[in-house]
């Protein structure tokens, strides 16, 4: 017969706050047999730390791009509604994104934005940088906590660097319970400082792409920018089962927001030709230009709804700028509850934008030539009219242990108008925004630690 | 020695109350179990004898208000799909099973007493497989998130009902045992049926209660044994209520989701905690977690015991 001795467990079993299930029954059952936990010297002692760590892959189906992006979160309760979260996520990009120029019916040569080398695009093939390979690093922190029983206040740091960007954010929030605590009231405010630093230099407005191994026409080693992003917002328990969100934000960008490493075509006005420059399969090809500010507004309404055990999500975003892009982006998501410990969520989410009121498939030569280039410009498909709808399922798992692990499969489509206004002749037959479609893969696992 | 998950000490309805050795010993059948109570204390005995009378009243007590088998209880009255305006005691209780349903995301479940017209859990063997089709039937009449329950007012769906099987033997454990704590007493053993909590006194912590896990379809035999001065043990399992079909053993843990016994659930779980109604539910929850019910326990840090076949 094997003997257990076990004197005293009260150490073991009183309610921890590491352990939130079997607090929750401790607390439940002292509520039923009107017993009273001796809750506040236990909840002065810190939680562990939660840490979700996830790999996300994302592929686009023409091997364009491929991205790795491993994350790491982890938070920690101090207990009294203190918490402490940090996240490190890295980013590793290979693959090509479009230039800005015009695809055409002839090899085009290109020089590297490094200004060393040069890179050729075949006929109706889009122009797209190989040289795009980069890794990024961004780390954030924050702290949450109390300062009355209705206000809490956070705090906030950002930093993200890559070869040619540095990135520094400081953020803060105030939150207040109202109509005990069914209505909250939130007041964000974030303030980002950016350094680019692209390679080669920064261009000048309108400058031409020169040749390989020539000096570029460079304004500045590196250039920055400021932005302040404020955020004002509701929520809203509407009833057990149904909670909504009310968001109004304005984004103020100053400084450097063109982008160094896009170009834009110049065709001829009347047949819409590629203008033909110095060297083999060159033509002419100049540096974007954009407006140093930018004022972006967003309204965004989000809802939940608790089924007994499934739950929906839905929500609602309109955002709308100073350079007259007007996006809609809807977001739905239905987690299926089909097992105690498992669900599986699809998720559907469209957007759709208009173009920038400086976005041109490309320039004139009139305007080249005659000098009566616009103020801004550019070909970014980013800033074009385009949509884009995302659809995917993640399944995830909670073990017996407490520990979680999930899957998430997306696939996602952009697709944009193909010959959009400005363009004349030849022009008109290249496929300008070419279909875009990618899918994403992640796996992730969250435990205690 | 007492046995935890023990039931054949004495089968008759009434209380008998016997000296022990500085103490006072009441043997009585409630709920469905042998039920047993010590206390060991300097009081007179004539106080001790009523302290221990007081107890099997209020054992009897729950007993009568929670069982499903009368028909001139709260109970019945909740299962006749009238509105019902209930007391503040069985607020907590449905309180404390709508807790326990969310926690377990459905699994544990007041409304699926239903089930057990298709399963007998008396140890026999039989031949009978329950009929799907029935099982399919009463699946729908089971679902705690369709009763009406807004303090006071408590109302079931036709055709459904409720039992209080899971949770007021362990409540009664705790009840009997809170009413004994605060009289002075050296040491308190309650064990209704297995489930128990023991209290010692300060000053008798040098003789620990020793309980004897028993091992399944071995009546008697404790193949494990714990000591302990303060706490609560709750067994749940198939050491006596299981049922053989076509010698396979089911255990009398149902899954309110398929109408079946819970899948690679263990033969029993016994664990430890400070009350009874916790340690009930905890190995409610365990068996529920079928096969995963060890690593369940660990993650919980619960001190158990866990017998498989």
């Amino acid at each position: 017969m094997q003997l257990i001795t076990i004197t005293d467990f009260s150490g073991v079993t009183s309610a921890r706050k590491s352990n939130g299930f079997k607090q929750e029954l401790t607390f439940a059952t002292a509520a039923l047999l009107g017993l009273s936990v001796a809750a506040p010297s236990v909840a002065e002692e810190p939680g562990p730390w939660k840490i979700e760590t996830a790999g996300l892959v994302y592929s686009e189906s023409d091997s364009r791009v491929s991205a790795f992006e491993p994350v790491v979160s982890a938070k920690k309760e101090f207990g009294e509604d203190r918490v402490f979260n940090a996240k490190l996520v890295l980013d590793s990009l290979t693959g090509a994104t479009p230039t800005g120029a015009l695809s055409s019916d002839n090899v085009q040569t290109f020089t590297r934005p490094s200004g060393q080398g040069s890179y050729t695009i075949q006929p109706d093939e889009l122009p797209i940088d190989d040289t795009f390979k980069d890794t990024r690093v961004a780390f954030s922190a924050g702290w949450l906590q109390p300062l009355t029983s209705t206000l809490k206040g956070g705090v906030g740091v950002n930093v993200s660097a890559e070869h040619d960007f540095r990135s520094l954010g400081l953020n803060g929030n105030l939150s207040k319970d109202f109509n005990q605590r069914n209505t909250t009231l939130n007041l964000g405010l974030g303030f980002e400082s950016d350094t680019i630093n692209p390679e080669g230099g920064v261009p000048v407005a309108f400058a031409e792409m020169q040749p390989a191994n020539s000096t570029p026409t460079r304004q500045a080693e590196d250039d920055d920018k400021t932005v302040v992003d404020t955020l004002i917002g509701i929520t809203q328990v509407v009833n057990k089962r149904t909670l909504m969100q009310f968001n109004y934000s304005v984004s103020q960008a100053d400084g450097y927001l063109t982008d160094p490493y896009k170009i834009l075509s110049v065709i001829d006005d009347a047949t819409g030709l590629l203008v033909s420059s110095t060297g083999v399969n060159r033509y002419t090809n100049l540096y974007e230009n954009r407006p140093d500010k930018r004022t972006k507004q967003s309204v965004y309404w989000r809802t939940k709804y608790r089924f007994d055990r499934d739950m929906f999500d839905v929500s609602y975003r309109y955002l709308w700028d100073d350079w007259d892009i007007r996006s809609h982006t809807i977001d739905t998501r239905y987690q299926w509850r089909f097992a105690p410990n498992q669900y599986l969520e699809p998720h559907f989410r469209y957007y759709q934008q208009s173009e920038a009121e400086f976005y041109r498939p490309a320039l004139l030569n009139s305007d080249v030539t005659n000098n009566t280039l616009p103020e801004f410009a550019s070909a970014d498909l980013r800033l074009a009219d385009f949509s884009a709808i995302t659809f995917g399922a993640k399944y995830a798992h909670r073990m017996a242990s407490g520990s979680e692990w999930h899957l998430r499969l997306e696939w996602y489509q952009q697709s944009g108008e193909s010959s959009p206004d400005g363009l004349v002749g030849a022009a008109k037959d290249q496929d300008v925004f070419p279909t875009l479609s990618s899918v994403i893969f992640q796996a992730g696992y969250a435990f205690e630690w | 020695m007492v046995k935890a998950g023990d039931g054949d000490v004495l089968s008759s309805q009434k209380l008998t109350i016997t000296p022990i050795q500085a103490g006072y010993q009441a043997l009585f059948f409630a709920m469905g179990s042998p039920c047993e109570i010590q206390i060991r204390s300097v009081l007179p005995p004539e106080r001790s004898r009523q302290l221990l009378v007081d107890c099997y009243h209020e054992a009897s007590r729950i007993e009568k208000k929670y069982s499903r088998y009368r028909c001139d209880n709260l109970v019945s009255q909740m299962n006749s799909a009238t509105r019902v305006q209930v007391d503040e005691e069985t607020h907590r209780l449905l309180d404390y099973a709508d807790h326990c349903y969310r926690a377990s995301s459905g699994l544990f479940d007041i409304t699926s007493g239903v089930l057990r017209r298709f399963w007998r859990f008396d140890g026999n063997s039989t031949t009978l497989e329950p009929d799907e089709s029935a099982i399919q039937d009463v699946l729908s009449c089971i679902g705690w998130d369709r009763v009406y329950w807004e303090a006071p007012w408590f109302q079931l769906p036709p055709q459904m009902e409720i039992d209080f099987g899971g949770i007021a033997k362990e409540y009664a454990v705790d009840r009997v045992a809170l009413y004994l704590k605060d009289r002075d007493l050296d040491q308190i053993l309650v064990n209704f049926g297995g489930d128990l909590a023991v209290y010692t006194s300060d000053s008798q912590r040098y003789e620990p209660w020793t309980v004897g896990i028993e091992q399944p379809h071995a009546h008697g035999q404790a193949a494990q044994s714990v000591s302990l001065y303060n706490g609560a043990l709750a067994t749940s399992g198939s050491t006596h209520r299981y049922c053989r079909i076509n010698d396979r053993i089911y255990g009398h843990i149902l899954n309110p989701k398929t109408g079946y016994p819970v899948e690679d659930a263990p033969l029993s779980v016994t664990t430890f905690s400070d009350t009874c109604t916790q340690a009930g539910m905890l190995s409610t929850f365990a068996m529920l977690h079928g096969r995963a019910a060890e690593p369940f326990l660990q993650a919980q840090q619960v001190p158990s015991w866990v017998i498989r076949p």
